[in-house]
């Protein structure tokens, strides 16, 4: 789908948390993409992709709920966007494994009542902003460099695995989050914990494990000389910000660790409106940290 | 009028119990042409060639069609009894009637006609079969040797000592190639160099062998028996012949930083050079990439100080044309390129390993530069990185082998035995150290091998864990390692003080190159193919040339010398005849009918057409046609095919036989 004059304009899929618990997430999205005149255009009627529990429970389920965003999303034009690296990965994954298996793609057809429709392609935020908006136009547009501002960029598990499907950056050595940050003037460190686990689902079932887990990825940042953690997922960010109290007193370390979304750190360097960024949102507070760095 | 006999068999039962044998025999001799007509229970056995012979004598016949298995079962045999009942010998054919009949059919009347069928069209071929001489070709008896590793050093030896000349070109300035860098060989720990060094002066001593190192195959022209190589001596900038060896140009270099790529990047090295001190020849080589002279044209103290004036900046590459007879090849591997993408592959790499960002972090040739006595810490085992002795080594094995998900899902065969190793000769140099092995399977086929692998267990106390390594990340001084033990179910991490990657052995870059120089094929990940996997391991379908060593596939020393042997032994039985001997079926050129449009040029596989000038007596060139080679072609019959103005055909395949098959059906 070539945008008209050189203008990009997505289609955009925020997926359930971007409703809910990380409604930040949501609103920088939309700030950002706003001051940098990228058009994004909410798929109307859009459902919840499955996350990990329906794929874990019904692999049909699961393909058939994306296939069904697939079809909604064909309504608007323009690729279609995502800022969660959740449903990143179960809409590319359902790409993936429909394109190559005709028979799941009929029993899916059979599922959604209408034709598969896998011509869109589905691309992660921090794709549209190295790749198509380019990081040359994103420093042109940096009106508050975020000089000074030691950043772990944080992948997770999905954002890049398995290698075949999101097909992102180097599934294990992955470089695109510290391109992009770098490009609005923060310094990225070095650090071990980038593409652990935080222990995501099992923050409700056996939250002990995304203590321990959450703790290493945390003590690696802070052991790097982290300000801050930089994060592309809902379900990470709830482990790192929501929890880090907890991990707190468990570990018995302060950490006092501000855990961005990378379109809240982006927005902020470009101009938005500090009120427009949720930053009130976060349970540990950034604002103790933008104020020293000058950056409010 | 034909006289033909058809001699049908009955293979024991392998035919007759399917076929119907004496009514094909007795269809056959109411054919027209066919003389006499027989079925007999053993064609093959003693009695029966007799009977083909006395029949040949008694019904004087001039044709010999056997009904009974695959020609390439027993062709050579019916045709050396039809010779020896004085009949040209491929006057006799065979009709397959086992294989392409009785064997794959259940029906014994449709089985009975379907032999009948094959035999009638057997029987008009046999009549348009022509009297064929074998060709013979003449051998040049000496032999090219491409790679001076052990391979190449073993075949060398082996055909020198027989009595042949040969060529042996190596890319580098010394012989000796990876098994020189080795510290210790398994499965008996004696050491490499040990063991490698009087070969290669054995090479250079041999008065058979002629050596070319720092060189490389430019060209390479001609056939079986006939190859003319072009062989580029690079500039080496001292003079072989001059040079004493005296080793003050070396000492003398006031540039002595560069990384020694013999020692891994451990040491450092001169501009002007040996390898290592035990080299072969001991003459140095400019580095002229990093040598100040030829950088800046200032310096000159090599040959200042060089008494003999040995040191010669103008020298040139120089090309040396060599008449060799055979080939091998023997170029060996390289190592996986562990970086985070290997150069011009789109395959991921290991960037999780952070291999040439944690110095701690090194692969095994590198581990056994370490540990070799000639290393660059003398055998020390230490640590790149601060030089300390390291208390924990983790070794990783796969580092790329078995990866589908980097391209590669061979195993590299050499990397559990010598990991075993490695945690030998490491708790022999460090009593309190503790070794770590991460597996996915100990192979360990071999003699002598699964006990070595074991005695690294049970008495060299090395800890293998099965399963593999996620992450590799530095923390303070130590690398941790973040693996999981599979079979126990738990994540392991280990904070090492060093990591060894036990890593993918691949063919050499380039190793394509030089296989469309030579015109020999390779397979997906450019290692050559042998002509067969299991009867013909040593030679490639391009006729001769043969293959050693790890050009063709990972292989341990053992293996590589013995391929190395066979092969030089395959050499030497070619040279053995005073002339090449080639069976007949080749193409002959209609040179009337020939248009010289080159399509069969351009199809065939064995690069044996070649244009043939035709001048009347005065020399003026009347036309130029397509000419077969019959010392290349193989036979194959694709020019036949190809030709639009019909006039190149397959001895014993015209089209006018072929057609008259079909019109017997």
């Amino acid at each position: 789908m070539t945008p008209a004059k050189n203008i990009l304009s997505y289609s955009y899929y925020p997926g359930c948390s971007l409703h809910a618990s990380a409604q930040e997430y949501d609103v920088s999205t939309k700030g950002l993409f706003r001051q940098l005149k990228i058009g994004l255009q909410e798929v109307p009627d859009w459902i919840c992709c499955g996350a990990t529990p329906a794929h874990n429970v019904d692999e049909l389920l699961s393909l058939s709920l994306c296939a069904k965003n697939f079809s909604l999303a064909d309504r608007v034009e323009g690729d279609l966007a995502v800022s969660c690296a959740a449903c990143f990965s179960r809409l590319k994954t359902t790409q993936h494994k429909l394109a190559a298996n005709d028979i799941k793609r009929k029993q899916v057809e059979a599922a959604i009542d209408g034709p598969v429709s896998l011509a869109k392609p589905v691309k992660h935020l921090l794709e549209i902003l190295a790749k198509d908006y380019g990081l040359d136009r994103l420093k042109e547009k940096v009106e508050k460099p975020l000089a000074g501002l030691k950043v772990a960029c944080y992948y997770g598990c999905l954002l890049t695995r398995p290698p075949e499907v999101p097909e992102l950056d180097d599934s294990e050595a992955p470089t695109i989050m510290e391109r992009v940050i770098g490009a609005a003037g923060a310094e990225t460190v070095a650090w071990s914990h980038r593409l652990e686990c935080c222990g995501a689902n099992f923050t409700l079932s056996r939250p002990g494990v995304v203590l321990k887990l959450s703790n290493e990825i945390l003590a690696s940042a802070k052991g790097a000389g982290a300000d801050c953690i930089m994060v592309a997922c809902p379900l990470c960010h709830g482990n790192l910000d929501i929890r880090q109290k907890e991990i707190e007193e468990a570990s018995g370390t302060r950490y006092n660790m501000p855990v961005f979304y990378l379109t809240q750190l982006l927005a902020l360097a470009c101009g938005v409106q500090t009120s427009r960024l949720g930053l009130e949102s976060n349970i540990v507070s950034p604002m103790g940290l933008l104020r020293e760095k000058n950056l409010l | 009028m034909s006289r033909i006999g058809v001699f049908v068999c009955h293979c024991g039962e392998n035919i007759s119990r399917t076929v119907d044998v004496e009514k094909v025999a007795a269809a056959a001799a109411r054919l027209s042409g066919v003389a006499y007509a027989t079925d007999y229970k053993y064609m093959c056995s003693d009695p029966g060639q007799g009977l083909l012979k006395k029949a040949v004598a008694e019904h004087r016949l001039d044709g010999i069609v056997v009904a009974a298995c695959s020609p390439r079962m027993h062709e050579k045999t019916f045709r050396n009894a039809a010779k020896s009942a004085g009949l040209n010998p491929f006057l006799c054919e065979m009709a397959n009637i086992r294989e392409h009949c009785s064997w794959v059919h259940e029906d014994r009347e449709e089985a009975t006609e379907k032999a009948i069928s094959i035999v009638t069209m057997l029987v008009e071929r046999v009549k348009k079969n022509r009297k064929l001489v074998p060709i013979t070709v003449p051998i040049t008896k000496r032999s090219l040797v491409i790679g001076g590793g052990i391979a190449g050093i073993q075949a060398a030896l082996d055909i020198a000592d027989a009595g042949h000349e040969v060529v042996l070109v190596e890319r580098e300035p010394s012989i000796g190639g990876h098994m020189a860098q080795l510290s210790e060989t398994f499965p008996t720990l004696d050491c490499s160099q040990c063991i490698m060094t009087p070969k290669m002066v054995d090479v250079a001593n041999h008065p058979n062998i002629r050596l070319y190192t720092y060189s490389e195959i430019e060209n390479v022209e001609g056939y079986i028996g006939n190859f003319q190589v072009t062989v580029r001596k690079k500039a080496r900038s001292v003079d072989m012949d001059k040079c004493t060896g005296c080793g003050v140009c070396t000492a003398k270099c006031p540039q002595k930083k560069i990384p020694n790529s013999f020692d891994r990047d451990l040491g450092m090295r001169p501009a002007i050079y040996v390898p290592f001190p035990q080299a072969v020849p001991n003459t140095p080589v400019i580095d002229r990439a990093n040598c100040t002279y030829f950088k800046t044209g200032k310096c000159g103290v090599c040959q200042k100080v060089c008494g003999p004036g040995a040191v010669d900046y103008e020298q040139q590459d120089e090309l040396v044309v060599e008449p060799v007879g055979a080939i091998v090849v023997a170029t060996g591997f390289e190592l996986y390129d562990i970086g985070p993408k290997p150069a011009g592959s789109p395959y991921e790499g290991y960037g999780e390993f952070g291999y040439g960002t944690i110095p701690d972090v090194i692969d095994g040739l590198t581990f056994e530069r370490l540990a070799s006595a000639s290393g660059p810490t003398g055998g020390k085992i230490v640590r790149p990185s601060d030089g300390k002795e390291p208390k924990q080594v983790v070794f990783i094995q796969c580092v790329g082998s078995r990866a589908r998900e980097k391209g590669i899902s061979y195993c590299s065969k050499i990397c559990c035995m010598y990991t075993a190793k490695h945690t030998m000769l490491y708790h022999h140099k460090v009593h309190d150290g503790q070794a770590y092995v991460f597996f996915m399977d100990a192979r360990t086929p071999g003699k002598n091998y699964d006990e070595f692998w074991r005695r690294s267990i049970e008495e060299e106390e090395a800890v293998y864990i099965r399963g593999m390594v996620s992450r590799l990340y530095q923390k303070g001084d130590k690398v941790v390692v973040m693996g999981s033990d599979v079979l126990v179910g738990v994540q392991v991490e280990i904070e090492a003080d060093l990591v060894v990657l036990a890593t993918a052995v691949q063919a050499r870059t380039g190793a394509d190159s030089l296989a469309q120089k030579l015109g020999i094929s390779y397979d997906k990940y450019n290692f050559y193919s042998e002509a067969h996997a299991k009867l013909k391991p040593v030679e490639c379908a391009t006729a001769g040339i043969y293959l050693a060593g790890a050009c063709q596939g990972p292989k341990d020393i053992p293996d590589t010398v013995s391929q190395a042997s066979a092969a030089a032994a395959k050499v030497m039985t070619l040279f053995a005849k005073a002339e090449l001997e080639r069976e007949p079926i080749v193409a002959k050129v209609n040179e009337r009918n020939c248009v010289a449009c080159f399509y069969c040029k351009k199809v065939c596989p064995y690069g044996a057409v070649e244009e043939k000038e035709i001048r009347d007596r005065n020399g003026n060139l009347i036309r130029v046609v397509a000419y077969v080679n019959p010392g290349v072609c193989g036979g194959c019959g694709t020019c036949q095919a190809t030709c639009p103005s019909k006039s190149v055909e397959l001895d014993g395949y015209t089209d006018e036989q072929v057609i008259a098959m079909i019109d017997a059906l």
